[in-house]
C-alpha cells in the first residue's frame, strides 16, 4: 500500500490553473521526486497534500485513507519542510526542535529528548544553544528540516529543502534524507535542480504548468528518448530541416534544435558507431558530434521543447 | 499545548524586549506627562492652589475673612488645596511674574463700605498667571461663586447691610443688642427662604444604571458620596481603555510576523484547529496587557493618588477587557491579512472604539444617535463606564455581568478569527 496517493489533484487561482490533474504516489522507503521550474505546480500540490489549501478537484490519500476524512490522523503521519524558513530566529535551535515537538503532540520530556537526537543527527549539537538568527544558511535549512522530524513522520514532503545554500551544507542534507529513507520513510521531494533528482530519487516526476508530463525511474525517462545515448551535433541548421533529410525521422528522434545545434537520440538498438557514421553523413557540414548519456534535461526538453534551467 | 505556544511568545519577547519595553514605558511616561501637567503630584486632586491675595481694603471684615482664609489652607472636601498668601499689590506682582502663584486676587480700597452702602459698584480683581491653566481657571470659578453668593446676598438683605456697616464701623464697642437684632432678623429671612434653597432646585447627580434619565432629583440624602473624588481616576480608566486597544494591536500584529515567516503556515501542517494557536496568541497578549493595565492603572494611582475603590473588580474586569481586545484585533488581522493596508485601519478601528465607547469624552457628551444606538453595545464602552461606576458609584455595580460579557464577545470573536483565517488559507492566503 502507498504512503501517498494523489489522484487527478486541481487547483486554480482566478484563471490559473496552477495544478492540473496531478497523480502520483509514494511508497514507504521511496524518495519520489517532483521535478519542474519555478512555477510549475510543485509547491501548490506540497501545499495540497498537507492540508493548507483546499484542492478544486481530485483526492489526496495518505496511508490508504483520505486526508479529509481525518485531517489530524493525516498530520500526524506526515511531517512538512517548506521551502521558505518557518523556524523562529529569536528561539535557539534547541528550542525551536522542542517546541515544534511540542505542537506535534509530543509531550515536553520526549519533545526534549528527540531534540537532542535530531541536533546530533543534524550535526547541530554544538550550536544547540545558539539563537537561529546567529545560524549560517546551510545549518538554518537543516533546523527547518529536523522541525519536521520531532514525531518521527513515515511520510515526509520536502518542498525544495536545498535551495539557496552551498554544496557542501546540499551534500550534508542529501546524505540526511538518504539516511531516513534507509529507515523506511516514504518521501516527496520537489526540486529544480535535476542532479538532485537524478541522485536521490528512485522515481521522478517532470511537472511543468500545473501537469505531470511523465513519471518514473530515471533509466524509463531515459528510454522514453530512445536509449541511454544522445547525439548532440553542432552544425550550422539554419536552412536545413531534419523532415527533408531521407530516412533520418525513421532512425532517429529529434530532441532539441536550434540554428547552431542538432540533439537527436537513436530509434531502436543499433551500435553507436553506425549512429555516428549515418549522422556524419547528413547533407550538412557538421563541425562537432558528441555522445552522451541522456539527462532529465534531455527528457525535459524532448517534453517540454525547453530546458528546465531557462 | 496552549502553554507551550505561550511560553515560545514569551521567549521572543524575553530575547527581544526592546519593542515591548517601549509600549510599557509609553503609557508611565504619559500618566507622568498628564500627572505634570495637572500638577498630580502635589495630591490626590488638583494639587496645592497657592495664590496671592492684596487686602487693600483692610477693614475689620476684611481681616476676618483673611483669618479665616489662613486657616483653612489645608484640603477641602472636593481635592482642591488652597495656599493663600496675603500680602502687597507689589509683592504679589513680583511672584506671579516669578511664576510663584497662580493668581493675584485684590480686593480694592473701600471695597466692603461700597459693597454695604451700595453707593457704587464694586468689582474684585482676579490676575491670572498665563503660564498656568488650570489653577487659575479653579480660582476663577471660585471667585466666580463668591461673586453669585454676595449678589444673592446683596439682593436680599440690602435693607439691613447699613446696620452691619455701622456695626462693622463700631471699632470693637458693638451695641450687642443691635447685632443679636441683626441677626435674627437675618434669621428670619432665612427661614423663609428655606423653601427656595433647601432642598435646591437643581443639582447635579452622576448616572447610574438604573437610572439613566437625565432627570432633576434631590439629593434627599440617596446621591452618592464617594470620599475619592478624584477626577483623575476618571480620565485614566478612559486612557487606560484606549491604550490598551493600542497595545493589543501591537501585540497582535505578531500574527502578521506568523505569517510572514510561515510558522503560522507550519503549526497547521501539524495541526488542524486553528484555535489553539490564535487563543495562545490572545493569551500572550492578554499577559502583555494585563502588565501594561498594572502600569498604567497602579503607577497613575501612585501619581493621582488615586485610591481604587475595588481593585479586584478592577483586575477582573482588564482582564476581561484584555481578552477582549486581543480577540478584536485577532479578527481585524483574520479580515486584513495585509500588513501594510491594516495598520492605518486597525488604528483607526482602535482610535474609533475608544473615542465612540466614551473612552476619551464621557459618554454622556457625545452626540444623542450614538449614546443612544451605537456607544451602549461597545465593550470598550461596558468596560470604561463600569470600571467609572465602580470607581465613583459605590458596590451595586453589576460588574460581573460586564465581565461575562467581555468574555462571551471574546470568545465569538476568537473562533469568527479562527473561521477567517481557515477561509482564507484555504484560499491560498500567503503572506
Amino acid at each position: 500500500m502507498s504512503l501517498l496517493k494523489v489522484a487527478q489533484l486541481s487547483k486554480s487561482f482566478g484563471a490559473v490553473r496552477a495544478v492540473d490533474s496531478v497523480s502520483f504516489e509514494v511508497h514507504p522507503g521511496e524518495i519520489y521526486g517532483l521535478l519542474g521550474p519555478n512555477g510549475a505546480g510543485k509547491t501548490t500540490s506540497i501545499s495540497m497534500i498537507s492540508g493548507l489549501l483546499e484542492p478544486d478537484a481530485g483526492e489526496v490519500f495518505v496511508a490508504g485513507a483520505s486526508f479529509w476524512s481525518n485531517p489530524q490522523k493525516a498530520k500526524s503521519i506526515m511531517g512538512v519542510v517548506p521551502q521558505e524558513l518557518a523556524i523562529y530566529e529569536e528561539l535557539s535551535g534547541r528550542e525551536n526542535l522542542e517546541f515544534w515537538g511540542r505542537m506535534a503532540g509530543l509531550s515536553p520530556s520526549d519533545a526534549k529528548a528527540r531534540a537532542t537526537e535530531l541536533l546530533e543527527a543534524l550535526m547541530l549539537a554544538d550550536r544547540a544553544k545558539d539563537a537561529v538568527k546567529n545560524y549560517s544558511g546551510g545549518m538554518k535549512r537543516r533546523i527547518n528540516l529536523g522541525c519536521a522530524l520531532l514525531h518521527r513522520p513515515k511520510l515526509l514532503l520536502l518542498d525544495e529543502p536545498t535551495v539557496g545554500i552551498d554544496p557542501q551544507a546540499r551534500l550534508n542534507i542529501l546524505e540526511f534524507i538518504r539516511n531516513l529513507r534507509a529507515t523506511g520513510t516514504g518521501i516527496l521531494y520537489t526540486t529544480h535542480y535535476l542532479e538532485e533528482a537524478e541522485s536521490l530519487c528512485q522515481r521522478i516526476g517532470i511537472i511543468d504548468h500545473g501537469r505531470v508530463l511523465a513519471e518514473g525511474t530515471f533509466a524509463e525517462l531515459q528510454e522514453r528518448l530512445g536509449g541511454d545515448r544522445v547525439f548532440v551535433l553542432e552544425a550550422d541548421f539554419k536552412n536545413s530541416s531534419p523532415d527533408a533529410w531521407n530516412g533520418f525521422n525513421q532512425r532517429f528522434r529529434v530532441i532539441q534544435k536550434t540554428e547552431k545545434q542538432l540533439v537527436v537520440a537513436a530509434i531502436g538498438t543499433r551500435d553507436p558507431s553506425d549512429c555516428l557514421k549515418e549522422l556524419l553523413n547528413l547533407p550538412v557540414h557538421v563541425e562537432n558530434v558528441t555522445l552522451k548519456r541522456p539527462s532529465l534535461n534531455d527528457v525535459f526538453l524532448q517534453l517540454t521543447g525547453r530546458e528546465l534551467r531557462e | 499545548m496552549l502553554l507551550a505556544l505561550l511560553a515560545k511568545d514569551l521567549r521572543r519577547t524575553w530575547r527581544n524586549p526592546l519593542p515591548w519595553l517601549i509600549n510599557l514605558i509609553v503609557p508611565l511616561v504619559m500618566t507622568a506627562l498628564i500627572g505634570l501637567v495637572f500638577g498630580g503630584n502635589s495630591g490626590g486632586g488638583l494639587g496645592k492652589i497657592r495664590f496671592a491675595v492684596v487686602n487693600e481694603n483692610n477693614s475689620r471684615l476684611s481681616q476676618f475673612f483673611r483669618h479665616a482664609a489662613t486657616s483653612m489652607t489645608g484640603e477641602n472636601s472636593s481635592g482642591i488645596q488652597l495656599d493663600p498668601i496675603f500680602t502687597n499689590r507689589v509683592e504679589a506682582m513680583r511672584l506671579i511674574n516669578a511664576d510663584q502663584i497662580s493668581a493675584v486676587l485684590i480686593i480694592p480700597t473701600n471695597f466692603l463700605h461700597d459693597y454695604l452702602l451700595d453707593s457704587q459698584p464694586v468689582s474684585l480683581q482676579l490676575i491670572k498667571n498665563p503660564a498656568e491653566s488650570v489653577h487659575p481657571a479653579v480660582l476663577e470659578e471660585g471667585l466666580g461663586v463668591i461673586v453669585t453668593a454676595m449678589n444673592a446676598l446683596a439682593r436680599n438683605f440690602q435693607s439691613e447691610f447699613p446696620a452691619w456697616q455701622s456695626v462693622i464701623d463700631g471699632n470693637g464697642d458693638g451695641d450687642y443688642h443691635q447685632i443679636a437684632a441683626l441677626v435674627d432678623r437675618a434669621g428670619d429671612k432665612l427661614k423663609a427662604a428655606k423653601n427656595y434653597i433647601d432642598p435646591p432646585l437643581v443639582i447635579y447627580t452622576k448616572e447610574t444604571p438604573e437610572d439613566e434619565t437625565n432627570q432633576v432629583v434631590s439629593t434627599g440624602g440617596t446621591a452618592k458620596s464617594n470620599s475619592n473624588n478624584n477626577i483623575f481616576a476618571y480620565l485614566l480608566i478612559g486612557l487606560s481603555a484606549m491604550f490598551l486597544l493600542f497595545l493589543a494591536s501591537n501585540a497582535m500584529n505578531d500574527l502578521y510576523r506568523e505569517l510572514r515567516q510561515r510558522t503560522f503556515e507550519r503549526y497547521q501542517t501539524l495541526r488542524d484547529s486553528l484555535v489553539p494557536f490564535l487563543a495562545s496568541k490572545a493569551m500572550f497578549t492578554v499577559v502583555m496587557l494585563l502588565l501594561c493595565g498594572a502600569l498604567m492603572l497602579g503607577g497613575g494611582g501612585l501619581i493621582f493618588r488615586i485610591h481604587w475603590e475595588h481593585p479586584l473588580a478592577l483586575m477582573t474586569l482588564t482582564l476581561g477587557y484584555a481578552c477582549f481586545a486581543a480577540a478584536f484585533y485577532a479578527v481585524l488581522v483574520a479580515l486584513m491579512p495585509d500588513e501594510r493596508r491594516s495598520a492605518v485601519l486597525s488604528s483607526l478601528a482602535g482610535l474609533g472604539l475608544g473615542l465612540v465607547g466614551g473612552c476619551a469624552f464621557p459618554p454622556q457628551q457625545l452626540p444623542a444617535f450614538l449614546r443612544e444606538h451605537i456607544t451602549r453595545h461597545l465593550p470598550s464602552y461596558w468596560f470604561a463606564d463600569t470600571m467609572r461606576d465602580l470607581q465613583y458609584g459605590g458596590t451595586d455595580v453589576a460588574w460581573s455581568l460586564t465581565l461575562l460579557k467581555l468574555v462571551a464577545t471574546s470568545a465569538v470573536l476568537l473562533v469568527l478569527a479562527a473561521m477567517l483565517f481557515r477561509r482564507k488559507f484555504k484560499a491560498g492566503l500567503r503572506a
